[in-house]
């Protein structure tokens, strides 16, 4: 991850010399934005690279960026959701079931209405709410990973309740970063 | 839930009211009801009260059991869940300890557990509720809509069902709500009291697709559930005949009517029928302040309702909980597609302790009910699975033998807060048939009485001396014509040193088949103990007020006062955590 990025930003260097200034001045601009926002976030690494790839163009805050990882967020639980119902199909060892069921009961809420609600609040500058919302959908996903590690059940969904875990996380500390500049706004 | 006319304490002995309260109608004192201390009565400060300390009153304060920061609360009203968010509205008293003033309060919570509290609901603010606004049910509408019926006490004591909706049904946590200008929708027909017309249900869809709702009365001693129907929800008729009348049971208050499936664990919606759903029909007598049930048929084209059994017929059968345990509710949970169960727990200790510590009452933990049909004659109660999220550490205890007339200490970090399950296997598969005496009468007695077989059980809430005890246990009797019947109890009368707390000894039956071990299921929260016997057959609510088996004085034990047999017990022991009940940040939104 990290040489990636080193190769990256050694590439936008080269653009910044050779292309015309304004739109890599822009591009630079949100680069270190999207650097300086997740830096302060509770991994990094993760929030770059979800930031990197749907971040573009001008303009952008961290109001936007905030938004970006909330729907990110959202997609990657709605993801984890469909998963966990294929499995429960195909799984035979009726532990397993139990396990994957239990999950399915969890992510059901987060993904019909914890996260589309913390988006609307978000939305509507309801940062506690939205905070709050967030946090609570990434509880989810850890008790998802708990009960199998409790189970001494192999987990078929340990990296994805860790993505939804970690952005949820990501997600809180931005919007509470958003919140602190609008409070000094008023 | 009617005023302090039947006072809450109807049914006890122990007259805990002073002698300036009983004179009156039955109302308390409006400088009592408003919060003024209760010192300033000399009747009241001359009954004997514990010299309860800061320390004792703050250790009865429940961890993970919802009650509100402070007064008073009783019936649990409209519990629904909506958007993500379950939702309990509660008889809630902002002024004071002891019931008046009756508002609704409102809390929130994502898993029935963490609740947060929000602001009130509704308030007395309008003449069709002004003298309160009290119980009433929530239906769900097809078409997203929710509608609450619920009773307005009028400043003449009328009682009238009203209408409220949510002012914005956008808003996850349905914070306004509305009245409908227009009320009251229904006012009490000729023929009927207007003092005992109250608590509508949840209404259900009929055949001709007109909804109907329930509405408890008596007439002379015969309690019954008055039908209304409607297809707006503003206008209704009276229908010629009731659900189902039993004499002799009095006045039935927060009458609750819902399906269970016979062939699987899951809730129904409250408008199922059909084959394979028996209905239940539940009132919560107000002559004795204890909440009957009977499993039968609804008939859902003359809209009636007959019992499996007459002889246990609502108010005279089974008991929904053989303890301290009124007005409950249950609302189907279409999120998960369970029917859940809400009880109120009110305090037996006195309304001067209750205004001295500045709260009282306490919902149960909400549970889920299904139909047993290994029994095929009652319901199962059990906690929801969600307050399992607090257990913390676990302690196994494997086949501890307890030899008749003996005491095991189990060693546990605390005992105020845990969810205990155990298993009791009698030595000696012969010992049942051994049982010589029988018992004419057959019901829960001090744990004290030895017999051959029992009681044998728990000892919650006891310090190291056993001075102060609340044993939770199982007691076999033969009765006269030879058949065993196991008795599930819990013994409150030696739970605490304070003379003013009410004590008896609660419980009933349990049914236990062939192949069954004893099983026991606790909930010890300090103050407030539910025990559960046989997966949740039949269930057991206790509010005890220790003064010495308090914070780390608190231990459990098991204990076999059988004279005739040893019993062994195995152990799952949790220390539950808390729930961290607090106020929604609204202020951070």
């Amino acid at each position: 991850m990290k040489s990636f990025f080193f190769l990256r930003s050694i590439f936008l260097f080269h653009l910044i010399i050779v292309a015309p200034l304004a739109p890599t001045l822009s591009l630079a601009k949100s680069t270190n934005l999207i650097k300086k926002t997740c830096k302060k976030t509770p991994y990094p690494d993760l929030c770059i690279s979800s930031l990197r790839s749907h971040a573009k163009g001008s303009g952008v805050t961290i109001h936007d960026l905030a938004g970006i990882i909330l729907n990110l967020t959202l997609a990657n639980a709605t993801n984890t959701l469909s998963h966990i119902e294929a499995l429960i199909n195909q799984a035979e060892d009726p532990q397993l079931e139990r396990l994957l069921d239990y999950c399915a009961e969890l992510y059901i809420p987060v993904v019909k209405y914890t996260l589309p609600q913390a988006i609307v609040a978000f939305n509507k500058a309801q940062y506690g709410f939205a905070e709050y919302g967030v946090s609570d959908a990434g509880d989810q996903a850890d008790t998802c990973e708990k009960e199998f590690s409790q189970s001494k059940v192999s987990s078929p969904l340990g990296d994805r309740n860790k993505l939804v875990s970690e952005l949820c996380d990501v997600a809180v500390a931005i919007i509470k970063m958003v919140s602190k500049v609008k409070h000094n706004l008023r | 839930m009617t005023p302090a006319k039947n006072d809450h304490r109807g049914s006890d002995p122990l007259t805990s009211k002073a002698t300036s309260f009983s004179e009156d109608a039955g109302r308390l004192p409006t400088g009592v009801s408003q919060g003024v201390s209760a010192k300033s009565y000399p009747s009241v400060r001359d009954r004997l009260s514990y010299n309860w300390t800061n320390a004792m009153f703050s250790w009865q304060r429940t961890a993970y059991h919802f009650q509100p920061e402070k007064n008073w609360m009783n019936d649990p009203d409209g519990p629904l869940y909506y958007m993500g968010w379950y939702h309990l509205f509660y008889q809630y008293n902002p002024d004071s300890a002891v019931w008046g003033n009756i508002t609704w309060g409102h809390a929130v919570s994502r898993d029935l557990i963490h609740w947060f509290y929000l602001p009130l609901a509704m308030v007395p603010d309008r003449w069709f509720d002004a003298g309160g606004v009290w119980t009433g049910s929530a239906t769900l509408l097809p078409d997203g809509r929710i509608v609450m019926l619920y009773t307005g006490d009028t400043e003449e004591s009328i009682q009238i069902q009203n209408l409220a909706y949510p002012a914005n049904l956008s808003d996850p946590l349905l914070l306004e709500w509305v009245k409908y200008p227009d009320n009251p929708v229904i006012v009490p027909p000729a023929g009927i009291d207007p003092e005992e017309f109250r608590d509508p249900t949840t209404a259900w869809i009929g055949p001709n697709g007109t909804w109907r709702l329930l509405i408890g009365t008596k007439v002379n001693d015969t309690g019954m559930a008055l039908i209304y129907e409607t297809t707006n929800f503003t206008t209704y008729e009276a229908a010629p005949g009731v659900l189902h009348a039993v004499n002799g049971t009095g006045m039935w208050e927060c009458v609750d009517f819902y399906p269970v499936s016979t062939n699987s664990s899951e809730g129904l919606e409250t408008s199922v029928v059909g084959p394979g759903v028996k209905h239940v029909l539940k009132a919560s007598l107000d002559d004795l302040k204890m909440d009957y049930y009977a499993i039968g048929t609804y008939d859902p084209v003359s809209d009636t309702w007959t019992p499996d059994d007459p002889e246990a017929d609502v108010g005279i059968g089974l008991l929904v909980d053989y303890g301290r345990y009124y007005a409950s509710k249950t609302f189907f949970d279409q999120n998960t597609g369970r029917r859940i169960l809400w009880g109120w727990i009110n305090e037996t200790d006195t309304d001067y302790d209750d205004l001295a510590k500045g709260w009282a009452s306490v919902q149960t933990i909400p549970r889920v009910v299904t139909f047993d049909n290994k029994t095929g004659s009652n319901i199962l109660e059990w906690p929801v699975e969600e307050v399992e999220k607090l257990r913390l550490n676990r302690t196994k205890f494997d086949d501890v033998l307890v030899e008749a007339g003996s005491v095991v200490a189990l060693n546990i970090s605390s005992a105020m807060q845990l969810d205990i399950s155990v298993e009791f296997e009698i030595e000696g598969s012969d010992a049942l048939e051994a049982l010589e005496e029988s018992e004419a009468i057959i019901e829960c007695a001090t744990a004290q009485n030895r017999s051959t077989l029992g009681p044998f059980g728990l000892l919650v809430l006891a310090d190291e001396s056993l001075s102060e005890l609340t044993p939770i246990y199982f007691h076999i009797a033969k009765s006269t014509n030879g058949s065993l019947t196991t008795l599930f109890c819990a013994d409150e009368t030696r739970s605490t040193k304070a003379s003013e707390v009410f004590k008896k000894v609660y419980g009933g039956p349990v049914p236990v088949l062939d192949d069954e071990k004893f099983t026991m299921r606790l909930l010890v929260d300090h103050s407030i103990i539910e025990s559960f016997a046989q997966g949740g057959r039949t269930v057991i609510t206790s509010r005890v007020y220790p003064t010495e088996a308090i914070y780390g004085a608190a231990k459990l034990f098991l204990f076999n006062n059988a004279t005739g047999v040893n019993v062994t017990a195995s152990l799952e022991i949790w220390q539950m955590n808390s729930a961290f009940i607090h106020p929604f940040p609204l202020d951070e939104m």
